[in-house]
């Protein structure tokens, strides 16, 4: 889908007879799929757009012939040049020897370009820019010419035409870059849509020139951060306070007890099984403090103070996190050794029911499990603040996730810091409490999924419980998301890694440079509108070069995305520029009277 | 090139024991000696293998002593190109001149197209537009009244002559031509042609019509060619002269030859005489072991009193002259060649008789039935007859035979060298073929391809079919579908124009 600047909608050029516009003539075996054109050299490139004009009878009896034009792209060209042989070419290596200087023929080449048949369209006008299936194949003999930038534009952009309100502009034609590719963001936010590419191919740049483009029809977009690509669309002009940003904290209330105790041990504090026990008790009753009401809350938070010595819990409070269960771990620990009855029946009292019976050898236990807690709260603490820090003046996750979900808004849930586990737990809650919100009618607004590399949230195989549950809810979107209104974007570099069924839910397909076989294999078998020519040719696309397919273009073309406006957090400055810089602002730091060593 | 040479040397193995295991490992030598095992006499089969390792390891012996001075003759004088360098053929102005013939799958298999391809090229010239030229000369046969259709060599004349014309055409349109070369003998056995039914001047006017884009050109050589014939040529072949040049007949032999001093007269006249040659690859003569190698051989042996030397090894008595010895044991100049002359080797040159087969004989002339006699012996004769040809055997590669060459023995002593230095170079290009690369060129380009003679049998099916129904077989139709036929080969894509 695509216009030409500007645009000259609706209206068609006869057939060519101008020589500038030959191409060159079908020759061989002609089919409604395939036919190869005899060319001149470098006529034609790769992934060109080209006509062939016909004569058909009209199926339904009408009379005289109609005539058609069949669209087609170079799918591949070859070069042969059947005077000069293998062995020569041999010869001419053992020897040294130009060719130039020996009496072998270098000028007849035969050039051959094969072409995919795109679909067919009336001469006249009349098909709405939607091709019709071609069912019998163009004449051998005939010239294929090169069509006008405003055909090719209108062809490219098909239906779309008459749907410019879903059209998002976001890309130019590979080899003709006056023709503006615009794609059906309708389909991407309804059907899915995977952007697959390797490391530094343009795959984020591509992601976030989709997003601008989604972002001027107000879609309501949330977008799972992992490496912080997305914090510069806060500062694009046009996106001005509508992008909010987030940093994750891993909701651990809102797990069970056992997933908790899995987390801890994940985080490499390893709970035995009598440890696990006392666990469960220490969230359950770890949970009754966030629980409580207001008033309690503050005697609580006295009490918790008072037994283990931390005036700062009266001070800024008990948070919802991990040093609530250290604490209450070490406070049960305390009343335990110390054999406070009061302080037992206290904790009894507020949801910690089994403590009464404890004796020194649960005390030896707690001790262990405060320990290991207390660690795990503090590597959950880094993790929190890189996230924060990535995220720069982010805010906390809401408690309600409906509230990230926001007309006109997107809302940009950094990831970053934390492991692939607490990444995936962090996804699949946000994302289920949405997706039910939308399923329960809670949530009336639709909204669109971007999940940044999403291998680790879709990953072929489920190593951990966390990849499992992420697992399931994103095939759960990508497969039911189009009835409630919840859209995916899926971006990855190892598109092998990623779940198959879930790939395969994706209509609509952008691919950059991929140079691992697997991927390519993968992406072939998965993407069916992929052709094998097209996926032969993606080791060798430029940055920035992408092909379209699926359903959001009209078909398959190979493309240059254009530039987001926005940049992003990992967009690499050269290193020693970067170290340059940072040496001047340490030498501006530094005190006016310091000697300047590197002076002697 | 040269280094090969020495490596793959094959006059240092010089033991039967040597020979046998170098033959075994040349399939062409090796299969080659396998069949003649199969073909020869009973008797001679036996041990045929070995004896010509033994007679090949003397042969060897026999050459090295020549050249060591241990030996006051020699029996095989060799030169070597195996040094031969790109760089001293830069800039040269080179034509390859080959014919094909396509034959329609029809019921009568008679061949209906001829072409001439010429390729030409210039060595160094990096600009493609400027680097080569590729030419053709179709010929329809059926449009031809004269040469004896009925005859299979009728092709062969009509091919011969417009490859001449080729050739001609070449070196009159390029003033700096260095070397002309043509596919197969420079001149052929042309005895066996001999009785032909003369061409017609219209004929002629086939021939010459691609000759040059000056049709004054095409007329001169109608128009000289006649002269002669009536003043030198014909009144020594025939009785009939008169009627002969009254009818302004082309009798194909006579004309041949004149072509052939045309062309010689042409190189002849230009500042620097080009080269012109002739490669004939699988040959089967074996005219130069005859007359040179094997007399040698038999010469020395009776000096030495060993004139039973074949006799004794194959336990025979026959086998007493080179004939004997090649009709019995059915060795060819490229089989003995091929196992005494390394890679980069050829051998010294001899005057190939390539007409001691034109004799008196009949022929019919155009139009009429009844035959007269010809004397086709004043065609020898140098002044209005064949130019006088030599020849010499070159190795290209230990695993292709020896090709020969063939020069006009008039152009001068050099053009074997010269030749030899070329067609070495040219052929390594093609190592496994070992002939060369350029007339491969020229022959794919003047290759008639199927899909023309296949499309061009089953227009005249179609056409038969259709006329032969409505009970009327229109000529000038048919001649419409193969006009346009021929027309089609300028859409082949070597016959492409120049981008």
């Amino acid at each position: 889908m695509a216009t030409n600047r500007p645009t000259e909608t609706g209206k068609k050029t006869a057939a060519p007879n101008a020589p500038d516009r030959y191409v060159g003539t079908i020759v061989g075996e002609s089919t409604s799929r395939e036919f190869r054109l005899a060319i001149a050299h470098e006529t034609l490139r790769e992934q060109d757009i080209i006509a062939v004009d016909a004569e058909l009878r009209p199926t339904d009896g009408r009379e005289g012939n109609e005539r058609i034009r069949v669209w087609a792209k170079v799918q591949r060209i070859e070069r042969l040049n059947p005077l000069f042989p293998a062995e020569s070419g041999h010869e001419l290596a053992a020897t040294r020897t130009s060719p130039f200087d020996t009496v072998l023929s270098l000028s007849r080449e035969m050039v051959t370009a094969v072409c995919q048949v795109l679909g067919a369209e009336p001469i006249e006008g009349g098909s709405g820019g939607k091709l019709d299936q071609v069912r019998y194949p163009p004449q051998p003999a005939t010239s294929a010419y090169r069509p006008d930038t405003s055909d090719i534009a209108r062809v490219v952009l098909g239906e779309l035409e008459q749907k410019q309100d879903r059209a998002l502009d976001i890309a130019t034609l590979s080899n003709r870059s006056e023709v503006d590719v615009k794609v059906d963001g309708h389909k991407i936010v309804t059907r899915h849509l995977a952007i697959l590419a390797m490391t530094g191919a343009g795959k984020s740049w591509a992601a976030r020139r989709i997003i601008e483009e989604l972002a001027k029809k107000k879609y309501p977009i949330v977008i799972f951060d992992p490496h912080g690509d997305y914090t510069g669309l806060a500062d694009v002009p046009e996106l001005k306070n509508k992008v909010r940003r987030y940093y994750a904290s891993f909701p651990i209330f809102e797990e069970d007890s056992e997933t908790v105790a899995q987390i801890v041990n994940t985080l490499g504090y390893e709970l035995t099984g009598a440890m696990s026990g006392l666990f469960e008790d220490i969230f359950s009753a770890s949970k009754s403090f966030i629980d409580c009401d207001q008033s309690e809350k503050g005697e609580r938070e006295k009490w918790l103070a008072s037994a283990v010595n931390d005036p700062n819990i009266v001070k800024f409070g008990l948070r919802p996190d991990m040093w609530l269960l250290a604490r209450l771990a070490q406070a049960g620990e305390t009343v335990v050794r110390n054999k406070s009855d009061d302080g037992k029946r206290q904790l009894s009292n507020w949801g910690w029911k089994k403590i009464e019976g404890y004796t020194g050898t649960e005390a030896k236990t707690l001790e262990a499990v405060r320990k290991r807690t207390f660690k795990a709260a503090a590597a959950l603490s880094r993790m929190e603040r890189t996230s924060q820090r990535v995220a720069r003046n982010a805010d906390p996750l809401p408690l309600d996730r409906k509230e990230l979900v926001r007309y006109n808004e997107i809302s940009i849930i950094a990831l970053a810091g934390y492991t692939g586990d607490f990444q995936a737990t962090i996804y699949s809650l946000i994302a289920d409490s949405i997706f039910d919100a939308r399923v329960d009618n809670s949530l009336s607004l639709p909204v669109l999924f971007l999940l940044e590399e999403a291998h680790n949230f879709v990953p072929a195989q489920a190593n951990t419980p966390a990849e499992q549950r992420a697992i399931m809810t994103t095939k759960q979107i990508a497969q039911e998301g189009r009835k409630f209104g919840v859209g995916l974007i899926l971006i990855s570099q190892r598109p092998s890694r990623l779940d198959e069924t879930t790939l395969s839910q994706c209509n609509s397909y952008i691919i950059m440079r991929l140079v691992n076989p697997a991927d390519q294999n993968f992406v072939r078998k998965v993407v069916e509108t992929l052709g094998e020519d097209d996926a032969k040719m993606l080791p060798n696309l430029d940055v920035g070069e992408a092909l379209l397919s699926g359903q959001l273009i009209n078909f398959p073309v190979l493309v240059r995305m254009k530039p987001p406006q926005s940049k992003g957090e990992r967009e690499e400055e050269d290193a020693f520029v970067a170290l340059e810089n940072a040496r001047k602002n340490m030498k501006a730091a530094e005190p006016a009277n310091r000697p300047d060593r590197s002076k002697n | 090139m040269s280094s090969e040479a020495n490596k793959n040397s094959i006059s240092s193995n010089l033991s039967e024991q040597d020979v046998k295991e170098e033959l075994q490992r040349q399939p062409h030598l090796f299969m080659k000696l396998a069949e003649n095992a199969l073909t020869v006499a009973e008797s001679l089969r036996g041990n045929y293998f070995r004896n010509t390792a033994v007679f090949v390891a003397d042969l060897r012996k026999a050459i090295r002593a020549a050249a060591e001075g241990k030996r006051p003759d020699q029996i095989l004088r060799t030169e070597n190109v195996g040094d031969a360098d790109w760089s001293q053929l830069q800039g040269e102005v080179v034509t390859f001149v080959d014919g094909g013939v396509g034959q329609a799958k029809l019921s009568s298999q008679v061949p209906i197209l001829l072409r001439v391809g010429s390729y030409l090229v210039r060595t160094g010239e990096r600009n493609l537009a400027e680097r080569e030229q590729f030419g053709y000369y179709p010929v329809i046969l059926g449009d031809l009244e004269g040469g004896s259709k009925d005859r299979k060599d009728f092709i062969d004349i009509v091919r011969i002559t417009a490859e001449l014309l080729g050739g001609l055409a070449a070196l009159n349109r390029n003033a700096d031509l260095d070397v002309l070369m043509f596919h197969g003998p420079l001149v052929y056995l042309v005895g066996s042609y001999a009785g032909h039914t003369p061409f017609t001047e219209s004929d002629i006017d086939i021939f010459l019509h691609h000759y040059a884009s000056d049709p004054e050109k095409g007329k001169q050589i109608k128009e000289e060619f006649l002269r002669k014939a009536k003043l030198d040529i014909y009144p020594r072949m025939t009785n009939n002269s008169d009627e002969w040049i009254k009818n302004r007949v082309f009798e194909p032999l006579s004309f041949m030859a004149y072509l052939f001093r045309r062309l010689i007269g042409e190189a002849k006249s230009r500042k620097k005489a080009p080269l012109i040659a002739g490669a004939v690859e699988r040959g089967s003569l074996s005219k130069f072991i005859e007359k040179v190698l094997l007399e040698r051989v038999f010469r020395g042996l009776r000096a030495k009193g060993k004139h039973d030397y074949f006799n004794d090894m194959h336990g025979r008595t026959d086998l007493t002259s080179p004939k004997a010895l090649i009709d019995k044991l059915g060795y060819s100049d490229a089989l003995l060649l091929g196992m005494l002359l390394d890679p980069g080797q050829y051998t010294e040159p001899w005057t190939i008789d390539k007409y001691e087969s034109l004799h008196t004989g009949q022929l019919t002339l155009p139009g009429k039935s009844v035959q007269e006699a010809v004397d086709f012996t004043a065609l020898r004769s140098k002044d209005v007859g064949f130019p006088a040809v030599q020849g010499c055997y070159i190795h290209v590669s230990n695993t292709t035979e020896p090709l020969r060459i063939e020069v006009f023995e008039d152009m001068g002593e050099d053009q074997i060298a010269e030749a030899a230095r070329r067609v070495y170079l040219y052929s390594r290009l093609l190592p496994g073929y070992g002939f060369p690369v350029g007339l491969d060129i020229a022959d794919k380009y003047s290759h008639v391809p199927n899909w023309l003679t296949e499309a061009y049998g089953k227009l005249i099916r179609y056409h038969l079919g259709v006329s032969l129904q409505s009970g009327e077989i229109s000529d000038a139709e048919m001649r419409r579908i193969l006009v346009q036929a021929i027309y089609m080969t300028s859409r082949d894509w070597l016959f492409r124009p120049k981008s």
